[in-house]
């Protein structure tokens, strides 16, 4: 087994175990706070999957790298990231890496539970498949593959190791540290691959890049120890890394839950769950109803309520997280329920109010979409065979609205199939099994939403102190007071006039408040085209990345 | 009774400013925007007064039309100075602006036009390379030397649109949201969902869609939109002061207050009609970021977070500012090239020839004579 590895943060010696992130290394350190604001605040680990861009550190010199997505290397000198880092005239030197240029039958992007099962029917048909995850180990953030050489932790994690050894066997390349920034008509997509320019023109691409936490946007959600549940099930999972010693969980659904377990059966305290849902056991009918749809799940959740009662752990019914404050070293989680207002005092705060389909790549194509009020996000529009508005645009999971990892193995497996078929490889004969696997899923989710909350909260119902674009920090109560001068009439408007949306995550976290707070003041409904609209890059990119990526174009076209 | 005193078709820079100035004048003012968000909203706020290489290349027909407007860009800039000490603050910085040579011919080249100019009263001079490594640093090692334009400058266009805007508003300006599709002579305006508004005059400040409207008066008005591509960096400590251009090739570079490095400068974006957003190219994007990486190396390392495609409008290259012929009630106002730079001050001046205040600069060289039948 590969040994500890020592790097410094701000001169500091820190260890971290092998293929350990640098979050999840700095986080056992007892270190949050990874980089400065603009007004001088501290930001750390919040989304854990490289979509936040808050979780920056500066790696020898270079700034802007994300602590998440960094794995950590000995000797490595890690410094706290300034706002304004200098420009660096070196910077030339590595401002051209190489390119790489692929044109395969079925290019997948995403390597979580749909794209895994995509790459595997669509490779088993035939059809060469390249399949790119931006993180170093496929599995996505349902299989949280563990890093180094960890075994499996459960079940969930054998099934992940399982769809990527199937894949790999089917004969789809499997490519880690892949990330998508641009999508254009024909379709072209640019990327980068470990170091090096990407520029992909497959024959069919198959859109499988999951979703993303919504938080619960409150006063405190900023600060450092602050983080998605997620997060800390990455930290956890792929880490062994606990998000603190003590720890408070808040929003709605079975992730919360799940992830509370594990963290107290991996030595954490848990100090309260906080879920937005009835109890189920007072609302016996839709709790029978989830029974129905899916015994053995319904089970399994029940058994993780029971084990999370036995370690006396508060599940707390009907309850939101209002506001996290400092407290000392650590955090003040405040909660309103039935029983009133509550607070506890941590070291970490978790928190999942729902998710938000990854569609950015979906939309730039011109994939079309509907507004499902029922979850408050968009739902990409298919055919029975996982194909977009766009013609050989597939989608599959959760990217194209949520629907759980069960259902997103089958799209997977369905959008695959008909890929590789349109491709010019095998067929889509006999997809009966995945359309039955994939119904029995969405009856599942219908019946498991049904016990929970996660439609937004109502803008008019958030904290005017409450951050509202972590990026540019922008409050509530600026938009709203900006709205009451102006009136924009649409969240792009509001986003000129306030710069809400313009940071780095590109109005991931901001951009469906908006277009709530804009719906609500304006009485116009939510549709497709109420939010932000799509731009390149999808994912900051850097210049030495475009240099690379036209060199790799202009030789290309040279060449014929 | 008139809904109002004057209407003002287009809600950019250019228009706002001309409700600003005949509010301020005591006018009831009615201003209305058909929200396309593709021009002023769009812009990367560069002040523009050197001849661009750009347009000398691309529309040569039009340069004497643009040198010959020169001076007016001197006082555009003045204008955008006296906006921001009222109304401010909107980053603007005057350091000047750079016009990089990457070899001699290009030098050479740079050398004419600055002669040019200063017989229009430009502050402009030549630097070679020892001069540049004082100034700016930050140079690739392959740039010869450069002009710099002194009265160049930049701002922060969303900061600029959203201050002036709430000064309209302030003002009592009211801003309704509807295309113009027609305007008539006794200034009623018709907008594509059927309304209809009468005011005493109207402003024209329609941008490309200009044309169009004035066909009406047998007019030849020859705006276009361009679809033109911008990009954005993350943060950086301060390093770039001044507009960077080059002689031959299209782009602009600068750093806002914010840290933020922007790139633009010409390059194509894709057309989607003449009411929507354009589209982005890939191979503007990368031709575009792909040249700023090589006039300034140090950008290498940081990440571009967004780009965007809005309009520009061409015509001649040349203002057109004033009254329709045959039509006195309705005033003009599309500035020529770089149409940001120039909109506060053309905006301005139309506000005061609609009502018959005393013009701030005279308006008569950009009359609409010129496009009569």
């Amino acid at each position: 087994m590969a040994a500890e590895c020592r790097f410094t943060f701000d001169g500091a010696p820190v260890a971290a175990a092998p293929g350990q992130s640098l979050a999840a290394a700095l986080t056992a350190a007892g270190i949050r706070a990874f980089r400065t604001t603009a007004t001088g605040a501290g930001r750390g680990v919040f989304c854990g999957m490289g979509v936040c861009q808050d979780c920056l550190v500066t790696v020898d010199g270079v700034p802007n790298r994300r602590a998440c997505m960094t794995p950590a290397a000995a000797g490595m000198a890690v410094a706290t990231q300034v706002a304004f880092p200098a420009l660096d005239p070196a910077a030339a030197a590595t401002a051209a890496p190489p390119a790489r240029r692929i044109a395969p039958d079925v290019l997948v992007i995403g390597g979580g539970a749909a794209g895994l099962a995509a790459a595997a029917e669509a490779a088993r048909a035939g059809a060469e498949v390249v399949l790119l995850d931006e993180r170093r180990l496929a599995g996505g953030q349902y299989y949280k593959q563990p890093a180094g050489e960890a075994p499996a932790l459960d079940a969930q994690q054998a099934a992940g190791a399982a769809l990527v050894a199937e894949a790999r066997a089917a004969g789809a390349e499997l490519v880690g540290e892949a990330a998508i920034w641009g999508a254009f008509d024909g379709p072209l997509f640019l990327g980068e691959i470990g170091g090096a320019a990407l520029v992909a023109a497959p024959r069919t691409a198959i859109v499988a890049t999951g979703a993303y936490e919504r938080p619960a946007l409150v006063p405190g959600w900023t600060l450092p120890g602050v983080m998605t549940t997620g997060a800390a099930q990455t930290l956890w999972r792929s880490y062994r890394t606990l998000p603190g010693r003590r720890v408070a969980v808040a929003g709605s659904g079975p992730l919360n839950v799940q992830v509370a377990l594990e963290l107290a059966r991996g030595g954490a305290e848990v100090a309260l769950v906080a879920e937005a849902g009835p109890n189920p056991l007072l609302h016996p009918v839709p709790a029978a109803r989830l029974l129905a749809a899916g015994p053995r799940l319904a089970l399994q959740g029940v058994a993780m309520l029971a084990a999370l009662a036995r370690r006396g752990v508060a599940l707390r019914h009907r309850s939101r997280l209002v506001a996290v404050e400092p407290a000392g070293g650590g955090l003040r989680a405040i909660v309103d329920g039935p029983g009133g207002r509550r607070a506890v005092v941590v070291d970490a705060v978790l928190m999942n109010e729902g998710f938000e389909p990854q569609n950015e790549i979906l939309r730039l194509l011109g994939a079309a979409m509907d507004h499902d009020p029922a979850v408050g996000h968009l739902r990409c529009r298919r055919s029975e065979r996982m194909e977009t508005s766009v013609p050989g645009l597939y989608a599959a999971g959760d990217c194209a609205g949520l629907g759980g990892a069960p259902a997103a193995v089958a799209e997977g497996r369905i959008a695959g199939r008909a890929a590789a078929a349109a491709a010019g490889h095998g067929d889509t004969h006999d997809l009966y099994a995945f359309e039955r696997a994939r119904g029995r899923a969405r009856r599942f989710q219908r019946a498991l939403w049904a016990l929970h909350d996660i439609r937004p909260r109502p803008a008019a119902v958030l904290d005017p102190a409450a951050t509202l674009c972590r990026c540019e920090e922008v409050t509530v109560g600026a938009a709203r007071a900006a709205m009451a001068a102006m009136q924009p009439g649409h969240a792009g408007s509001l986003k000129r006039l306030t710069r809400v949306g313009m940071g780095r995550c590109q109005g991931r976290y901001c951009g469906p408040v908006a277009a709530r707070l804009v719906s609500e003041a304006s009485g116009r409904p939510l549709d497709a085209l109420s939010q932000f609209a799509p731009r390149v890059p999808v994912k900051p990119v850097t210049v030495g990345a475009i240099l690379a990526a036209e060199q790799a174009m202009a030789a290309g076209d040279a060449g014929g | 009774m008139p809904a109002a005193d004057l209407l003002v078709i287009g809600g950019g820079i250019t228009g706002t400013a001309a409700a600003i100035r005949a509010a301020e004048a005591g006018a009831r003012v009615r201003l209305i925007d058909a929200g396309v968000n593709a021009g002023s909203d769009a812009n990367a706020g560069s002040l523009h007064v050197q001849l661009q290489s750009r347009f000398i290349r691309l529309f040569p027909e039009q340069a004497p039309n643009v040198e010959a407007s020169l001076p007016l860009y001197l006082a555009a800039v003045r204008e955008w100075e006296r906006l921001e000490a009222l109304w401010g603050p909107f980053d603007l910085v005057r350091k000047g602006g750079l016009m990089l040579a990457e070899g001699e011919e290009q030098l050479r080249f740079l050398e004419g036009k600055a002669r040019r100019e200063a017989a229009r009263g430009l502050a402009v001079e030549l630097l070679d390379r020892a001069a540049l490594d004082r100034l700016a640093p930050w140079l690739g090692p392959q740039i010869v030397g450069a002009e710099l334009c002194r009265d160049e400058g930049k701002l922060d266009p969303l900061a600029a649109n959203a201050r002036l805007k709430a000064r309209a508003a302030a003002l009592g300006v009211e801003r309704v949201a509807g295309r113009v599709v027609a305007l008539t002579a006794a200034a009623e305006a018709a907008t594509a969902d059927g309304a209809r508004h009468r005011a005493d005059r109207a402003v024209v400040a329609a941008a490309w869609g200009t044309g169009a409207l004035l066909a009406a008066f047998g007019l030849a008005v020859p705006t276009r939109a361009e679809p033109l591509h911008m990009n954005i960096t993350e943060p950086a400590g301060p390093a770039i002061g001044h507009l960077v251009q080059h002689a031959e090739r299209s782009i602009t570079l600068k750093q806002f207050g914010t840290g933020q490095i922007v790139i633009g400068g010409g390059w194509p974006a894709e057309a989607r009609g003449p009411g929507r957003v354009p589209g982005v190219r890939a191979a503007s994007l990368l031709g575009n970021v792909a040249l700023a990486a090589r006039l300034v190396p140090a950008i290498g390392g940081l990440r571009v977070i967004r780009t965007w495609a809005g309009m520009n409008t061409t015509a001649d290259g040349k203002t057109i500012l004033g009254p329709v012929p045959g039509a006195p009630a309705v005033t003009v106002a599309v500035p020529g090239d770089a149409g940001y730079t120039l909109g506060p001050l053309v905006g301005r001046i139309a506000a005061e020839v609609a009502l018959g205040l005393p013009a701030t600069e005279d308006p008569a060289p950009y009359g609409l004579a010129r496009f009569s039948a």
